[in-house]
């Protein structure tokens, strides 16, 4: 497989787009097939192969416009066909040379516009050096496109990680281009009176500076433009919701629609379980009428696994009301699983939240429930009694309620006996607490006369923990 | 390896031609895909909205190679016994009873049990053999001695262990029948598979196929199907009728409209001897178009502004 294919595949990985190592002999294959000619033709053949979703497809293709695109050189450029040019070498390059061959040798073959036959082995590097001065003078545009390419490569500037590292890259290549020849040129006619000429080539290698810096920018950003966002999503992931800032909301979302996604993949199968030692009689008869009624063949009964009725209470005042933004959020994303959540918001009274988020976009019916329903002192009490009364009778035993909160109540009864109730009539009753276990119990929290009446309390504090519940939600809905 | 390059883009644009001339009308990109998984052997996964053509990609490639199409649709619960083979149960029955009656003439001089079973062990075990395997399209695209073409029909409506069961044909084209061994295929046969995405397709599957994703058709696109499928439709209401089913696909909708319903309106309106478009005309033929009593309603306030941008656009 070429080398070129094979920074590309690292550049895809580094975008998001998973690519296995069969996948990739794949595309070695498509690309011996069709060749660098052609752009658009290789880039349909090779977003057939790599990409296999959606997303993928639309990340593949920013990412081959990036990768294969030799802006840098074109705005002075002759050449129409300069690209197919660059392209087709580099992939005899790559195949050709397992990166053999002396800096020299290599830089004079572009300079002569060889096609990878290269010229004879010269011993001494000034040849090369004379060369990129002979091309800054004679603007060759395309010829110094080339000799970039096969700079980058010896520098191995596909190993680029850190933003640190442009300076260092940049003279390298620089270097391997040649630029001591250069140098010495630009003295040489210095000294020899050829002051034009001199300045002339100063300003060409400036301007050459320029654009090979151009490019080791760029290839940065190809290699490494995702790898800081995956780590900054994974340390977000396990933050505490409360402590996220308000800059990254917007990578908060992006997350928790990626977290949905997966559970979604994960549980978009209806499940079934056979319950063994149940004859299905009248399947069983159907399915062995061709062995002349012998029950040849039995089929068990099954069930299928409930998709569970949610009902998420969720507590909108102060710190919690960060959590239960999330809470909703993941809840809502998952229609696909989850096509019956009702949603309820409070901090003293309650109210029902469920037509708002049918009707509102997901952020605008954030903030209003917020504004409807936050502020104003919690009471754990009275919010228990308005769900009785709004939704005590449509608790059957599918239903799952969840409830999130503090459970401080700032000293009022928390009428654990509707809870108790709740619990009775509920397949399921979760408590989610966004404060860790030891807080639990102390000053106004109510968690020691609420949790009897939960199956579970958990704390659940970050976007992992939330992933968590909402899975096992999914799982365990039998 | 430049002439070769140049064979791939002709071989690519003889596709499309191919393609054109049975009245498939296409993009290099789904030229491109059958090319690939002609010459690389694989399996071809396409996926898109309903009703952009994947079905008939594969009817179409099926006609332009001159094989038989070999047809599998999915569904919840199919299994092995419907896609793969099942046992001639009645005919293995008549063979038995065949065989009790035979037995006599055929014991008659034995002595002892062990010479008896000895001579049964004699003959060849026809019970299970191909003589009673009933092919089901997966072993029949198989058995094809020229090849064939398998398309294997909305795979995301099957379960996951029909999935996991389709790899093994996937990947090396064979199948095994506990009772018989593996039974490879014949001729390699092109085989493709469609998903209208109603659940995300496995990892494992996904690796093993070309994934050709078929969006809705551009504007000059679709045109040239309507004139391929609806011949005798004017140039203008052409344009006119494209333009807006294309404005149409902008609205927020249950369902958009896909390439068979604009087919489906544009033979509708021939019938109806339209000459052009205008919105009483839209009105009445909607649900053609439509298939959602709610889309409808949400349409109706926009379709004067749609038509007279349409009607432009003509």
């Amino acid at each position: 497989m070429s080398e070129v294919l094979g920074d590309f595949i690292r550049a895809l990985r580094a975008a998001d787009v998973r690519v296995s190592t069969s996948e990739s002999i794949d595309a070695g294959k498509v690309v011996d097939l069709v060749g660098f000619n052609d752009r658009v033709t290789l880039r349909s053949a090779l977003s057939q192969v790599l990409a296999k979703s959606e997303d993928e497809k639309q990340a593949f293709t920013e990412t081959f416009d990036t990768f294969f695109s030799f802006e840098q050189f074109k705005e002075r450029s002759q050449a129409a066909n300069e690209n197919d040019e660059r392209e087709s070498r580099e992939a005899e390059e790559g195949g050709g040379d397992g990166g053999g061959g002396d800096p020299s040798q290599s830089c004079s073959a572009a300079g002569s516009g060889g096609g990878g036959t290269g010229g004879e082995p010269q011993g001494d590097s000034s040849s090369a050096n004379m060369d990129l001065a002979g091309l800054l003078e004679r603007g060759d545009q395309a010829k110094l496109q080339m000799a970039l390419a096969e700079g980058a490569r010896q520098a191995n500037l596909n190993r680029i990680r850190l933003f640190t590292q442009r300076g260092m890259f940049t003279r390298r290549i620089m270097e391997i281009m040649g630029l001591d020849g250069l140098n010495e040129e630009i003295e040489r006619r210095e000294t020899s009176g050829n002051e034009k000429g001199a300045e002339r080539l100063m300003e060409a290698r400036e301007e050459l500076r320029g654009q090979v810096r151009d490019y080791v920018e760029k290839q940065l950003e190809i290699f490494t433009a995702n790898s800081g966002r995956q780590l900054r999503e994974e340390v977000l992931a396990q933050m505490r919701l409360s402590n996220v800032d308000r800059s990254d909301m917007k990578i908060m979302r992006e997350l928790v629609r990626k977290m949905a996604k997966r559970l979604v993949a994960l549980h978009s199968r209806r499940k079934k379980v056979a319950r063994r030692g149940t004859l299905d009689v009248r399947r069983t008869i159907r399915a062995n009428i061709e062995f002349d009624g012998l029950l040849f063949h039995t089929i068990w009964k099954r069930t299928k696994v409930d998709r569970p009725k949610v009902m998420a209470i969720c507590d909108v005042s102060g710190s919690v009301a960060q959590v239960s933004r999330f809470l909703l959020m993941f809840l809502y994303s998952l229609q696909e699983v989850l096509p019956d959540v009702r949603s309820f918001a409070f901090s003293g009274n309650l109210g029902e939240t469920t037509d708002l988020f049918k009707r509102e976009k997901l952020e605008q019916a954030l903030s209003e429930a917020l504004r409807d329903f936050g502020g104003g002192s919690t009471d754990y009490g009275r919010a228990l009694e308005d769900f009785e009364s709004l939704a005590m009778n449509d608790i059957d035993h599918r239903t799952t309620v969840l409830i999130l909160g503090d459970a401080r109540s700032n000293y009022g009864d928390p009428r654990s006996d509707i809870l108790k109730l709740v619990h009775a009539r509920a397949r399921r009753v979760i408590w989610l607490n966004p404060e860790p276990r030891s807080m639990w119990n102390s000053g106004d929290s109510e968690m020691r006369r609420l949790s009897p009446y939960c199956d579970k309390a958990v704390t659940c504090s970050s976007l992992k923990d939330l992933e968590r519940v909402v899975s096992e939600l999914l799982r365990s809905a039998v | 390896m430049t002439t070769d390059q140049h064979g791939a883009t002709g071989d690519i644009d003889a596709i499309r031609k191919g393609f054109e001339t049975r009245n498939y009308i296409c993009n290099s990109h789904i030229a491109t895909s059958i090319f690939l998984a002609e010459k690389l052997q694989k399996p071809l996964l396409v996926e898109g909205p309903p009703g952009v053509g994947k079905t008939e990609l594969a009817k179409a490639t099926a006609e332009m190679v001159g094989k038989p199409l070999i047809r599998l649709q999915c569904y919840e619960g199919l299994d092995e016994a419907k896609a793969l083979y099942e046992w001639k149960y009645g005919k293995q029955l008549l063979y038995t009873q065949v065989l009790k009656e035979k037995l006599g003439d055929l014991m008659s001089g034995a002595h002892g049990l062990q010479e008896s079973m000895a001579r049964l062990h004699d003959f060849d075990d026809t019970f299970f053999s191909e003589e009673f395997l009933e092919p089901r399209p997966l072993l029949k695209a198989l058995w094809q001695p020229e090849g064939a073409v398998l398309l294997i029909d909305e795979i995301d409506k099957s379960d996951d262990e029909f999935e996991a069961f389709l790899l093994e044909l996937l990947s090396d084209y064979q199948i095994s029948v506990p009772e018989l061994g593996t039974i490879k295929a014949r001729t390699t046969p092109i085989v493709f598979l469609t998903s209208n995405n109603t659940r995300e397709i496995g990892d494992a599957l996904k690796r093993r196929c070309l994934h050709l994703y078929i969006p809705f058709p551009d504007t000059g696109l679709e045109q040239r199907i309507i004139a391929a499928r609806v011949p005798e439709m004017e140039l203008r209401l052409r344009t006119q009728l494209v333009a807006f089913v294309q404005g149409l696909r902008q609205l927020d909708l249950k369902k958009l409209p896909a390439v068979s319903e604009t087919i489906d309106w544009a033979r509708t309106l021939v019938l109806l001897h339209a000459r052009e478009l205008d919105a009483e005309l839209v009105r009445n033929t909607l649900n053609v178009l439509l298939k959602f009593q709610d889309d409808i309603d949400n349409v109706d306030g926009e379709v004067n502004a749609l038509v007279s941008k349409a009607v432009q656009a003509g």
